[in-house]
């Protein structure tokens, strides 16, 4: 015969069951959506180019190298022949350059990593945001103080839309775009945004057709 | 409560359209085909694998998912920019270059997209001068249109099985030693210039070419210059310059005529040059309002072609017969001077009194719009025929108005017969073959492949492995002219350039550098011969003018000159015409007529798999030819008539026999065509092709020869026995009884010019509702439920909505490949269209009314209408089809997962779903199982591992096949729901451009795109320009201005979807005069029939004398 615990064993299953599929559906929740598996990806470059170096200490605006974000979809990673401009008189010989003096000089593409990357469905278009009041910093985060670079945000469907369905606090004057450490809200009154967004005539544009094609 | 969806407003007897003679016999087979949601086979299940064998896979690959895991690491990708920055480069954006699509006497001048680096789409160049012209208000207009052959030539671009090895004896040799083996040829005939070397060429107008040929004639002074095209365009040429004593061309001015007649020219489907053809025949047609005028076309003709389609009355003769058409109308029109060409040509004998009575009406028509009316004769007729439209013209004083001539140099080739006349001589030593493609084509009677071999060595340089290539020495894969330099004159004469988007692919060689080499000139590579004779051509600064000619595409200011012309010589002319009598087809003596394909043209796109799936515009077939002949024919023979299987079509197979010569192929019913005529597509029945156009119809040159080239006799036809399956586009999504197409006659608009709403059916009134709401006889019907759009779209910026123009629509079918080279849609296969599973996102309907003998023919392009309220997203389970605010009805890949609901509930049948990943797998393999089969000892499985994106495609397609996708559209997989999106990524990237544009002008809030910034693929390929697209918001938009016409209408608009596409109805202009004059077009009388007179129960008060039928009866 069964002991008597027995008896109890369907509501153990099923609470067993409960606690076991409440815990695996948190945990897909959590660990596999991109805020926690792709925040921080920070992989090793080919060249370790730090963008503090270049844009908080040296100043250079962001679109000297990123040159095609005001007019393409896709914001270039700059050519070495770009890097060379200054690079033949700074560092002239700085072996962590080697890379870079070698590609400008035969043509060769160095391989970066690529760290912020969307779907082949999704159909993203830098120009249309930095033309439109939407500074490099929304997405990429402090990009300017980062050594190495590293993903800040998670890129997400609802990252998006969280923007697309309130556009009007995340716009900025058009030349501020590329000052990534000019917060609006310190700077301008609230009445800024919402003139904005009128006088620009920003639509929130949650459409499927806006992004996916 | 349970919705009952409600009745259609029509009868339930008979139908009023018919498409197929299956449906005009009504069978009890045909009205369960027509039942049924899906055609038989497209929705089941018949794959020979089992349900045990299916969860076998399954596990397997749950399985092997499970020691995939691994692969959920996030791969590294790379980004690779450029190490030394190209000058003027952004990736992402594409960059247009201005070049041209040489063909037999001409040029399309085009603009065509590269996107980084890889042409995509192919457009016309709209800066072109021919381009240019003045639209009905007198305004200057531009214009972008194109064929289906230029839209289609980027996918033979890149076709994996071009030829791509330089060989000899059927070996392959490398690229040096070939170029190599042309030095030895040009020093091997220097010292005898040119003893025994004989050249063969196809047609073109390349000035550089010319001078090439001058250049090598002096070198090589005794070598010979032949030229063959199976299909000869240049009569109206011959013609011309026999009738005016010097060399000049025809070119005709249809916008400017009120009255056409076509002499067996289909100038709209199958003559040179159709896209203008087709854009002057539209603008003649183009009417706004219903005092405007519109050109009438006459059409005499053997086969149901396009332009028989689109005329006003058409006269169904054996194409023999159409001399005696042209006899009589000469006769009529030509004075006392025309008597003894009128005598000549009346050898042919006098057509039937009722006949001649349409010819009699027909030429005082003519008559009476002199100087305003035009005759063509079309490319079958012979020379004689020409030659009697011209004396007509003249006579009309037509020259300078309607047909214009321009200089021409004259032809300096001799032809195929001369040059197999002196291989059987043994005159030639060494053949050089440049393109064309004998052994395949040659009249049957000259027996080339036998000539060929008594030449001692050919040279042969050509772009397909083809049955010439089999039998050259040497043979060097020719560049695509996309990949080429060289130039071309456009069929105004107007200097063009053709310049490279890529490297050739394969290393082959253009025409021009092989040519320089077995010359052994020094210059000989293609861009240096160019500029050479561009620097003849043109004036002024060179480099200069280089510049601007590769930027705009033209020359400037190089259009042929067009002389002052002599009276026509009737006496010359007359002496010129020779006719014999014309004998009468019967059924054991047929008639053939050969005919240029709509797809294929002569063959030279067998292997392209857009233009072999792109249906017939008259049959509606795929992938094949077959044997059309007349109903009443097919009775008399006492052939079985076709049978309708599932989506494909069982016809019966025959043997058509000619001179000791026959083909075998399958019969089709064509309504329309001469009785007692066989007619055969040219082009297909390729022995030696790629893996695209193997095995497709046959091959009707097999009963060609150089006597008769498009016209033969005595032919004889009997049953085999066998059957055949045919895959068409017909019969599928049948529209039965509803006023789909509208139209009317001229006077009948002018009397009513809202005919068209006075066709709208009755909306249904709901049986569900019992509550006190509704008011019984309410006026405007309400749907169910408030549309969410109608809130939503207020604060939408622009609402797009497009208005095709039936009257505009010559159904040339030039939208459809458009639409699938921009939309990166994937060809499915003869099987698969035989299951109604083609995946175009626009087609052409086309439906016959009135009787099997002399029916009228109707086109009209469909696609997704972009219903406001639209029946298929109230069904998706998971609204993967929805609207966006600005009225487009999206389709969301990602989430559709495959029921077809969606496809069930619309009214349209526009919809279309990927049973198969048509992308990824080779048609032959779509069945395929990837997980058990074993290619060349590696399993599927492995080679998927390693490449999943090739899925089983052979490397060097897929590697191909990926450069010819749009990167803008998304490449569809299987299981998914498709249709059209307005072209959604064009509209996107107009919205964005004029977004950075108003940031970059300093007016931000500017964002409105303007009117014709965003084109559709379809509209900019139209060259009809019937299709117009914009913001219908914009009440001054062009869009908006086309729906405010009395003409326009909403196809089914009683289930009140609202569609954002709209068409404008089809007016006709027949003559009243004429014996064989409708007094309403055959449709509109059928839908009276059925519905009652539309115009009586308005109470406009009049057509009294046709029946009165209650409307809505039944």
């Amino acid at each position: 015969m069964f002991p008597k615990w027995t008896n109890r064993l369907p509501l153990m299953i099923v609470i067993g069951f409960l606690l076991v599929g409440t815990a695996v559906t948190a945990g897909v929740w959590y660990y596999c959506t991109p805020k926690y598996a792709n925040v921080g990806y920070q992989p090793i470059q080919p060249v370790a180019f730090p963008h503090s170096v270049h844009v908080d200490q040296v100043g250079i605006d962001c679109r000297y190298c990123h040159s095609a974000v005001e007019k393409s979809w896709y914001s270039n990673v700059p050519a070495s022949t770009t890097c060379m401009n200054c690079h033949n008189q700074v560092l002239k010989d700085d072996p962590r350059l080697a890379l870079v003096r070698e590609s400008a000089q035969n043509g060769k593409a160095i391989p970066w990593v690529q760290i912020h990357k969307l779907p082949d469905y999704v159909y993203f278009n830098h120009s249309v945001h930095v033309n439109r009041g939407i500074s490099c910093v929304h997405c990429h985060g402090n990009i300017d103080k980062m050594v190495e670079v590293q993903q800040a945000k998670p890129l997400s469907m609802t990252f998006c839309l969280d923007c697309h369905r309130n556009p009007a606090p995340n716009l900025r004057p058009l030349d501020k775009i590329t000052q990534l450490d000019w917060n609006p809200h310190q700077h301008l009154p609230q009445g800024w945004f919402t003139n904005a967004m009128a006088s620009w005539r920003v639509e929130s544009l949650q459409n499927c057709s806006t992004c996916h094609r | 409560m349970k919705t009952i969806p409600p009745p259609c407003p029509e009868p339930e007897s008979g139908p009023k359209y018919w498409r197929s003679l299956d449906q005009m016999a009504d069978t009890p087979e045909f009205r369960q085909w027509v039942e049924r949601e899906f055609p038989a086979g497209a929705s089941e299940w018949t794959d020979p694998v089992s349900r045990r064998h299916f969860v076998q896979i399954m596990s397997a690959s749950f399985l092997l998912a499970g020691l995939g895991l691994a692969g959920c690491r996030r791969p590294e990708e790379k980004v690779m920019p450029f190490g030394k920055q190209p000058e003027n480069y952004i990736h992402g954006l594409p960059e247009y270059y201005a070049t041209a699509m040489p063909t037999r006497s001409g040029a399309v001048p085009l603009l065509v997209k590269s996107s980084d680096g890889r042409p995509t789409k192919i457009e016309g160049n709209s800066a072109h001068p021919a381009n240019q012209f003045l639209d009905s208000e007198g305004k200057p207009r531009k214009h972008s249109g194109t064929d289906h052959f230029a839209q289609a030539s980027i996918l033979s671009l890149y076709d994996p099985d071009r030829a791509h090895r330089f060989t000899k004896g059927g070996n392959e040799i490398n690229r040096q030693l070939a170029l190599d083996s042309l030095e030895d040829l040009s020093k091997k005939f220097t010292p005898t210039a040119g003893e025994g070397l004989a050249f063969l060429l196809q047609r073109n107008s390349s000035p550089s070419r010319a001078r090439l040929q001058a250049l090598i004639s002096q070198k090589f002074a005794k070598a010979r210059w032949y030229v063959h095209e199976p299909i000869e365009l240049n009569l109206p040429q011959q013609a011309a310059s026999l009738a005016f004593g010097k060399p000049v061309t025809p070119s005709y001015r249809l916008e400017r005529a009120k009255v056409i007649v076509s002499l067996d020219c289909d100038f709209i489907g199958t003559e040179e040059n159709t896209a203008q053809f087709a854009r002057d025949f539209a603008a003649g047609r183009k009417i706004s309002k219903s005092t405007d005028s519109m050109s009438r076309l006459y059409a005499i003709e053997a086969l149901m072609t396009l332009t028989g389609a689109n005329a006003d009355h058409r006269l169904r003769l054996p194409g023999s017969a159409v001399v005696q058409a042209a006899a009589l109308l000469a006769e009529k029109l030509l004075g006392a001077e025309g008597a003894a060409l009128v005598a000549a040509a009346k050898n042919a004998g006098p057509l039937s009194e009722k006949q001649g009575a349409w010819i009699s009406k027909c030429a005082e028509d003519l008559l009476k719009n002199k100087g305003a009316s035009v005759v063509l004769a079309g490319h079958r007729q012979p020379l004689s025929v020409h030659l009697l439209a011209h004396a007509i013209n003249s006579a009309l004083g037509s020259v300078g108005t309607t047909v214009t001539f321009q200089d021409a140099s004259p032809d300096k080739l001799a032809s195929l017969a001369d040059l197999v006349k002196a291989l059987n001589g043994g005159t030639v030593d060494t053949l050089v073959i440049v393109g064309a493609n004998p052994a395949y084509d040659a009249p049957a009677d000259l027996a080339w492949v036998d000539a060929q071999h008594k030449a001692r060595t050919v040279f042969r340089l050509g772009y397909e492995q083809d049955e010439t290539a089999a039998l050259c020495d040497y043979q060097y894969p020719a560049a695509h002219y996309l990949e080429s330099w060289g130039d071309a004159r456009t069929f105004d004469g107007t200097l063009v350039p053709v310049q490279p988007l890529i490297e050739p692919l394969f290393g082959g060689l253009t025409e021009l550098e092989f040519l320089a080499r077995v010359a052994g000139l020094e210059q000989n590579r293609a861009y240096d011969i160019v500029r050479e004779t561009f620097k003849g051509l043109a004036g002024g600064d060179f480099e200069e003018g280089w510049k601007k000619f590769l930027h705009d595409g033209f020359l400037a200011n190089s259009a042929a000159k067009q002389p002052a012309l002599a009276p026509i010589n009737f006496s010359v002319v007359a002496e010129a015409i020779s006719v014999s009598a014309v004998a009468v087809p019967t059924r054991d003596s047929l008639e053939i007529v050969f005919q240029r394909d709509h797809s294929l043209d002569d063959g030279r796109w067998n292997n392209n798999g857009w233009l072999q799936e792109l249906p017939d515009p008259i049959t509606k077939v795929t992938w094949e030819n077959v044997i059309l002949l007349s109903p009443k024919t097919l009775a008399d023979l006492g052939l079985a008539a076709q049978d309708h299987i599932s989506g494909k079509s069982v016809v019966p197979r025959a043997r058509l026999e000619v001179g000791g010569r026959a083909i075998e192929g399958p019969v089709w019913i064509q309504p329309g065509l001469a009785d007692n005529t066989a007619v055969l597509a040219l082009g297909y029945g390729r022995k030696r092709t790629g893996r695209i156009g193997h095995g497709s119809g046959y091959d009707a040159y097999a009963l060609r020869t150089s006597a008769a080239p498009f016209v033969a006799s005595g032919a004889k036809l009997t049953a085999t026995g066998e059957t055949h399956d045919v895959s068409t586009t017909q019969n599928h999504w049948l529209m039965e009884g509803r006023p789909i197409i509208r139209e009317a006659n001229l006077s009948e608009y002018q009397k009513r010019p809202d005919f068209a709403k006075a066709l709208n059916l009755e909306v249904p009134v709901f049986p569900v509702s019992s509550e006190p709401t509704q008011k019984a006889g309410a006026e405007e019907p309400k749907p169910l439920y408030p549309n969410p759009l109608d809130e939503a779209k207020k604060t939408a910026l622009h609402h797009w909505g497009m208005v095709i123009d039936l009257n505009a629509c010559v159904g040339c079918a030039a939208c459809m490949i458009a639409c699938q080279s921009e939309n990166n849609i994937p060809i499915v296969g003869k099987r698969m269209v035989g299951k109604s599973r083609e995946l175009h996102w626009i087609r052409i309907d086309r439906y016959f009314t009135g009787g099997v003998d002399e029916p009228q023919m109707i086109n009209q392009p469909m696609l997704c209408q972009h219903c406001e309220a639209a029946p298929c997203e109230s069904v998706c389970p998971v609204n993967a089809t929805t609207h966006d605010q600005e009225g487009l009805n999206v389709m969301i890949y990602n989430r559709c997962v495959g029921t077809r609901y969606c496809s069930n509930n619309c009214p349209y049948k526009v919809r279309r779903f990927n049973y198969f990943d048509y992308n990824r797998r080779p048609l032959d393999q779509l069945y395929r199982s990837p997980i058990l089969m074993s290619t060349e000892g590696e399993w599927e499985l492995k080679r998927w591992f390693k490449n999943r994106d090739r899925g089983s495609r052979p490397e060097d397609e897929w590697e191909l096949l990926k450069l010819v996708k749009n990167p803008d559209v998304s490449v569809r997989m299987r299981g998914v729901m498709e249709k059209c999106s307005f072209c959604l990524q064009r509209i996107e990237q107009g919205k964005i451009a004029q977004k950075i544009k108003a940031t970059n002008s300093g007016e931000m809030g500017n964002v409105e795109v303007p009117d014709g910034a965003i084109q559709t693929a379809c509209q900019q390929a139209c060259p009809a320009e019937a299709i117009t697209f914009g913001n219908v918001k914009d009440p001054h938009s062009s869009v908006s201005k086309l729906k405010a016409q009395d003409r326009n209408y909403s196809v089914l608009e009683f289930l009140l979807t609202k569609p954002r596409l709209t068409y404008l109805a089809r007016v006709r202009n027949p003559n009243p005069e004429m014996p064989d004059y409708q007094q309403m077009p055959l449709s509109l009388k059928e839908f009276s029939e059925k519905n009652g007179n539309p115009f009586e129960s308005h109470g406009e008060g009049h057509g009294e004398s046709e029946p009165h039928v209650e409307k809505g009866a039944r």
